[in-house]
């Protein structure tokens, strides 16, 4: 604590010090009386006493909402979002994947989540006018491990997605070097995974882009049904960390979920986001839900698609909550080239198919 | 009214030696010197000095007070209902409410994730700002976000649809020239937001706000979206989590009645288990429920997404839905789906006596629905 800065009267300060009170947080977090008590000094006194600290540990002055809309604090408001590489997907979201805060995407088995993680790795190492934040990604594998065929097979189809990028400019991006993979078998390795090793990724500027697929595994298979408490402790512990690196590098992060039945009648104890009908909820509970930004759900359907030779099952991707999307959802079908948003108009209905 | 010397701003060490000395009002000190004081007490020279000064400023104050007299119920009830509440543009919301958002008073907003809690505040970030002769308030916001729900993006588009309003509904010419001063950049420009990222943060954001708000008096609203976010995160001190918050109230309650502004603050849900039932409620806990003056609880109901309110004292009382509802509105030919109803559920400050108005009608101005909703406008209107 620099008591230079502070311009206060250095009666108050040699109070302060003498009390062996050294930073600003216990400063701030002592209530009045008990500071008077501690430094013996007048109400008067230790309300400027309050006030000094607050200003000095105050990052950064209120802005306005103007000044965030015309851009001026990139920290802030960054004004652009990672793009899907799908213009039918990036409408539906408003430009894509928010850059600050957690992005959740839940769905069953083999609905296509992992597909979404992929595919966003290779569009983030796009440069800022085609959607991306020009540097890499890292992906944390908790359950399988990661499909490195199907992640090859993506970057040689990247020209089939984005028909409108130079090929040069595809070409010359070398995207298997910029996605550094991580394998977490527990929960121990994952908390020193985002705690130690992601920081040091996101503070040389190697990556952006945090994945992890998918949160709920090992959440759900260290802890006992009864074991509650611990869980949310430690779900908020890594979602902390979490929301400090997005927040701290502007890097978005999306947290590949589970979901869970709903094997019993409507609870009043559980919350159901107001999917109402839906036989499956996110997984994590509540503990989990207050800490995510956006949640979008992935669903297959029974029908299929296809569009000029390939074939695929239908998916829909609906936004569960998010502060800036109303609550809609989009057909996505998942090809050999990646994810790929339908347009309503360009669905025609086709028996379901085997996959 | 004398003062005590025991109530008195002093330091608690200079208190103790004065009142050992036999000093125990202001009367006593009156006609002493410095000096005097300073044999008598044991007190050093600048601390008689700093003791003389404060209680006769203190005695001062007080005789001032005095000639005043005191506020009686009456002049109280007057002063509350020429103030003017903060509208939420929803009718139903707004009934229930007993107007609107109290000005002078904290409201508590509590709701599982993705109910609508900040795209409540934001809406009332832009409502405070409507012009006094279209029955707003006029007045300038200041939101506080701790988990990064404030999207610019969402409070343009709900502060372009509340200049189309308002320019729909003007008739005369003052109500037209005060249209001039509430456009889209106008109205973001009144909008300040703080992003903060631990409690810390959020405590000196709080010692700074009294300051800040005598600064720019126009500000009427203060938006907290969410206190629960950076006090959940791991604390391990759950009894230094309680005073912390504790104080906290005590001085958003303070800053809303001297300042005269309407304190909004976002609460999250969490779940409480008690003989083998578990049910949702606030989290911070027990204590920090009493802290807000009037509190909203937004639920879900499972099948029809009907709102549902009921009083917090009043368990019999009819249920009532505040309907919000949405959809897009002057947007391109597909509906945009609504957001889900929810329930309000609404406990007031004594001055609502017992007429808790809890019936349910549907918003005036929109088109009524078969059953109340509430659901979420691109527009960001609640109806």
């Amino acid at each position: 604590m620099d008591w230079g800065r502070l311009k206060l009267n250095p009666k108050i300060t040699n109070a302060v010090k003498k009390a062996s009170v050294r930073s600003a947080k216990e400063i701030l977090s002592l209530s009045g009386p008990d500071l008077q008590r501690l430094t013996h000094l007048s109400k008067g006194d230790v309300h400027l006493l309050h006030s000094a600290v607050a200003a000095e540990y105050r990052k950064a002055r209120p802005v306005t909402a103007l000044e965030l809309s015309l851009g001026e604090w990139p920290s802030l408001e960054p004004g652009h979002r990672l793009s899907f590489a799908c213009p039918v997907l990036d409408d539906f979201l408003r430009g894509g994947l928010p850059l600050n805060g957690i992005t959740e995407l839940a769905g069953e088995s083999a609905a296509g989540k992992t597909q979404f993680g992929l595919q966003l790795c290779l569009s983030v190492q796009y440069p800022q006018d085609h959607g991306g934040l020009g540097t890499g990604a890292v992906y944390i594998c908790t359950e399988d491990s990661f499909p490195i065929k199907r992640l090859r097979q993506l970057i040689t189809q990247q020209s089939r997605l984005r028909p409108h990028v130079p090929p040069a400019l595809i070409h010359s991006l070398r995207f298997s070097d910029n996605i550094y993979i991580e394998h977490t078998a527990d929960l121990e390795a994952l908390q020193t995974c985002v705690s130690q090793r992601v920081p040091l990724l996101l503070e040389r500027g190697l990556v952006r882009l945090v994945v992890v697929d998918s949160v709920a595994a090992l959440f759900r298979s260290e802890f006992q049904a009864d074991e509650a408490i611990e869980r949310a402790r430690h779900l908020l512990a890594f979602s902390r960390n979490l929301h400090c690196l997005s927040h701290t590098y502007g890097a978005p992060v999306l947290c590949i979920n589970q979901v869970s039945d709903l094997v019993d009648s409507p609870n009043p104890g559980r919350c159901d986001y107001g999917l109402v009908g839906s036989k499956v909820l996110p997984a994590l509970g509540l503990a989990w839900a207050n800490q995510v930004l956006v949640r979008l759900m992935l669903r297959r359907q029974e029908r299929c698609l296809r569009v000029g030779g390939q074939t695929s099952t239908v998916r829909s991707l609906e936004v569960v909550f998010a502060p800036h999307l109303p609550r809609t959802s989009c057909l996505c079908g998942v090809w050999e080239e990646g994810v790929k948003g339908v347009p309503r108009e360009g669905l025609r209905e086709k028996p379901p198919c085997p996959i | 009214m004398q003062r005590t010397v025991s109530s008195s701003p002093l330091a608690p060490s200079v208190k103790v030696k004065l009142i050992n000395a036999g000093f125990h009002t202001a009367a006593d000190l009156v006609d002493l010197l410095p000096l005097q004081l300073c044999q008598e007490a044991g007190i050093s020279q600048e601390e008689a000095n700093e003791v003389l000064q404060a209680l006769r400023h203190d005695s001062r104050l007080c005789q001032e007070r005095a000639a005043e007299g005191c506020i009686t119920a009456l002049e109280l009830l007057h002063c509350e209902q020429s103030q003017g509440s903060l509208v939420t543009f929803s009718s139903e919301l707004d009934a229930v409410l007993g107007g609107g958002v109290s000005v002078g008073k904290t409201t508590e907003i509590c709701g599982t994730p993705g109910i609508g809690k900040t795209q409540l505040c934001i809406q009332l970030a832009v409502d405070v700002q409507i012009p006094v002769c279209f029955g707003g308030l006029g007045g300038k916001a200041v939101y506080i976000d701790t988990e990064g729900g404030f999207l610019v993006q969402r409070a343009a588009e709900m502060a372009r649809a509340a200049a189309e309003h308002c320019a729909l509904l003007a008739e005369d010419t003052e109500q037209r020239a005060a249209l001039e001063d509430f456009t889209l950049e106008k109205i973001l420009s009144n909008i300040f937001l703080i992003r903060c990222h631990d409690y810390v943060e959020l405590l000196a954001e709080t010692y700074l706000l009294p300051n800040l708000l005598q600064k720019c008096a126009e500000v009427k609203l203060v938006v907290i979206d969410s206190i629960a976010f950076p006090f959940r995160h791991d604390f391990e001190d759950f009894s230094q989590r309680t005073r912390l918050l504790n104080s906290l109230a005590q001085q958003l309650n303070q800053l809303a009645n001297q300042q005269q502004t309407a304190v909004v603050l976002t609460n999250q849900m969490t779940t409480k288990v008690s003989n083998g039932q578990s049910k949702l409620v606030p989290a911070l806990g027990e204590s920090w429920g009493h802290a807000a003056t009037e509190k909203l609880i937004l639920h879900w109901e499972e099948d029809k997404s009907v709102g549902v309110a009921k009083a917090a004292y009043h368990v019999s009382r009819t249920r009532a839905t505040p309907p919000l509802s949405g959809s897009g509105r002057g947007k391109s030919s597909k509906r945009s789906p609504a957001l889900p109803p929810c329930l309000v559920f609404c406990r007031s400050s004594s001055r609502k006596a017992d007429g808790w108005p809890l019936s349910t009608s549907l918003p005036g101005k929109w088109k009524p629905l078969s059953n109340t909703k509430l659901r979420v406008k691109d527009s960001g209107m609640p109806v």
